[in-house]
């Protein structure tokens, strides 16, 4: 992680951050010009969440200086997905109309990806041209979103669980009863990313998630919306959980691993736990909207982040589980990275993989009646 | 029989001079504001696509306020307590300029204006930094030892400020606070000063003075910034956001969330419908009572 990273998130906050995003944002929102919508011949758009790569330090150039020198390709990479349900809702009417975007990849949530698979949204990625592809962890390929492996490769994967301060509650959490401790009551946050809430409340419950129905889900909905009226839970959060907790206004939250691995450098006393029960495994991906129109330069960009050391450099910058095989040896060799590698977190064992659990998918109606119940909880 | 005067032609000039403002406004305001009707009573014709079709299916409206009345009512409620709380800092802020102020009634008025010019979302962070657990405003309130006193005036939740509705109310105080004074101020910059002096001849104390000539001449001021600061307020969707927490979410809130993450374009529009029928009727209450004449917008 950058310095610059650590120094957003205190001195702004993320929304902050997201307010100096705005013109990034709008730019996004533009209407697709045709084939040259995203610039000129030599140009890549790329969008995806913020803070999610490595930046620029002094003397050491992140990696989208370095691709732009080194590949002298434009390289226009905006961290304009906050939420990936806003931003489908941003893309749609475009999408739907049958015009391209501006963007040439785009960085979504395998569940979100799926969605737009589905819909045919997104055209095949020019995998003959990425030689690095070879280089994708075993345990990603054939995934339910893109079972051929055509459309999408993994930026990166992480593990929802259970984030907390132990200076403020205490003791340590393993639970996620432990949230619902009165102790804490108004000084913890779920995530408005349904399926990682929902699922840990459902794997508490002892539900299989991978198979998710409308009955099993429940109790978890009942115990969410009681702990929202009560006053347990304070917020509902995108990103903007790492602020709260960094500040001391959230002891405990659902979290996602690298946020809390990255905070944890300055801050020891912030802990992230699989609870015990189980925890929530996503993966983000990449993907080329239909029409996109820098195949060369996309593919380019694919086999770069699929060399293990660009990869290690990312993966070291955001702490998340690389998809990349070979970045775990390249971290191990230096002393500086060295401890990122025995990282369970970055890197579960075996043991660890069987406790982590993906969400199954919904229908289109499934999803509507889950959305509009998690709705009438964090919206009401 | 004498001729009867040629009856006096107006000039056309002054339609010429409203006829940019009014085109931008039947084009880019009403004209999307109409297609929200058609859209209200419409469905889907698929859950991630952009088509609907129209049904006149009234019952959308019905569902909406079955789901989120309490929420529209807890908008309006947090809007009327943000402004009567900025009312009354307006007021004193705006008498003291107005009799006070004198030549530095400019330059207390551009201090007044001057957190507007900062972006909206930015001031909202920043408040949320002044509110925080460990945040200045409620180490000042500790420190005093009011911490208890404001727990059970309800002002303070479970010993915190932010993400209370306490929060909110603050938030959107600040927000609307120029849109407070500035019409009072122009309003009380109206009354002739000669008014004071009669009623001072007449042997009128102070509050006398304030309560027989001051405050009546002042109305049209207050229902002016009643006008600016309600109709935002209800329909905020920052602070609630930034400063509220989950029982603290406001209808704005729930419209976004209807369109961008639920992807039900027909029940956003009907609730935005709602929302604004419930402000056009303050509107034309406001209207019917004192007339566009008397309110002093500046």
């Amino acid at each position: 992680m950058t310095r610059s990273r650590r120094q957003l998130l205190r001195q702004l906050g993320l929304g902050a951050g997201a307010a100096a995003l705005a013109p990034l944002l709008l730019q996004a929102c533009r209407p697709g010009r045709g084939p040259a919508a995203g610039g000129g011949g030599n140009t890549l758009v790329m969008s995806s969440f913020p803070l999610y790569i490595d930046g620029d330090a002094p003397g050491a150039p992140g990696s989208i200086s370095r691709f732009r020198r080194e590949t002298g390709i434009d390289l226009r990479y905006l961290e304009d997905i906050n939420d990936a349900r806003q931003f489908f809702a941003r893309i749609r009417p475009q999408l739907a109309a049958g015009r391209p975007l501006r963007q040439d990849l785009v960085v979504l949530t395998s569940w979100m990806a799926q969605r737009l698979i589905a819909l045919g949204w997104v055209d095949p990625l020019p995998l003959e041209q990425v030689p690095n592809q070879r280089n994708l962890s075993p345990s990603l390929r054939e995934m339910p979103w893109d079972p051929k492996g055509r459309f999408t490769l993994p930026w990166q994967s992480g593990i929802a669980g259970i984030a907390y301060n132990i200076k403020a509650t205490g003791r340590e959490l393993s639970r996620v009863d432990d949230l619902f401790d009165p102790a804490f009551r108004g000084r913890v946050s779920a995530l408005l990313e349904m399926r990682d809430t929902m699922g840990l409340l459902m794997l508490a419950d002892g539900q299989d998630v991978s198979r998710p129905t409308w009955q099993a889900a429940q109790g978890a909905f009942q115990r969410l919306e009681k702990a929202r009226r009560d006053g347990q839970i304070r917020r509902f959060t995108g990103n903007d959980y790492q602020n709260d907790l960094v500040t001391g206004n959230l002891v405990a939250c659902i979290g996602w691993s690298g946020d809390v691995a990255q905070l944890a450098i300055d801050q020891p006393d912030l802990r992230f736990v699989v609870p015990d029960s189980g925890g929530m495994l996503w993966a983000d991906l990449m993907l080329m909207p239909r029409g996109a129109s820098h195949r060369r330069e996309a593919a380019e960009w694919l086999n770069w982040v699929y060399e293990p050391r660009e990869a290690a450099r990312i993966a070291a910058a955001v702490q998340y589980i690389s998809p990349v095989e070979g970045v775990r040896a390249i971290l191990a060799a230096d002393p500086a990275t060295a401890a990122l590698a025995a990282s369970p977190l970055m890197f579960p064992d075996a043991a660890e993989r069987r406790r982590l659990h993906v969400f199954g998918p919904l229908d289109e109606q499934e999803e509507a009646r889950w959305e509009e119940r998690f709705a009438s909880i964090t919206e009401a | 029989m004498p001729a009867s005067p040629k009856p006096e032609r107006r000039p056309p000039w002054p339609w010429l001079l409203l006829a940019p403002g009014l085109l931008w406004l039947l084009l880019l305001y009403l004209l999307p504001l109409l297609g929200l009707v058609p859209l209200s009573l419409s469905e889907p014709l698929s859950r991630f696509g952009l088509e609907t079709v129209f049904r006149g299916r009234v019952a959308t409206y019905g569902e909406v306020l079955g789901a989120y009345g309490p929420v529209l009512l807890r908008s309006l409620r947090t809007a009327a307590l943000a402004t009567a709380l900025g009312l009354l800092l307006a007021y004193p802020l705006a008498l003291w300029i107005r009799f006070r102020g004198r030549r530095w009634q400019p330059l207390l008025i551009g201090l007044v204006v001057l957190p507007s010019l900062s972006s909206y979302l930015v001031r909202a962070i920043a408040w949320s930094s002044l509110l925080g657990d460990n945040g200045p405003v409620l180490a000042i309130i500790h420190g005093l030892g009011l911490g208890g006193m404001l727990e059970g005036l309800g002002v303070l939740r479970g010993g915190r400020l932010l993400n209370t509705s306490t929060a909110v109310i603050l938030g959107l105080t600040n927000s609307l606070l120029p849109f407070l004074v500035l019409p009072l101020v122009v309003s009380l910059q109206r009354i002739d000063p000669r008014l004071l002096e009669a009623a001072a001849d007449l042997h009128a104390n102070p509050l006398a003075c304030f309560r027989r000539v001051v405050w009546p001449l002042s109305r049209p001021g207050l229902s002016a910034g009643l006008l600016l600061s309600l109709i935002p307020a209800a329909g905020d969707v920052v602070n609630p956001r930034f400063l509220g927490g989950p029982n603290e979410r406001m209808i704005a809130n729930t419209i976004e969330n209807l369109l961008l993450v639920q992807l039900q374009a027909p029940r956003a529009a009907a609730l935005t419908l709602v929302l604004m029928g419930l402000t056009s009727m303050v509107v034309l209450l406001q209207l019917r009572r004192g007339g566009l004449e008397e309110l002093p917008l500046p």
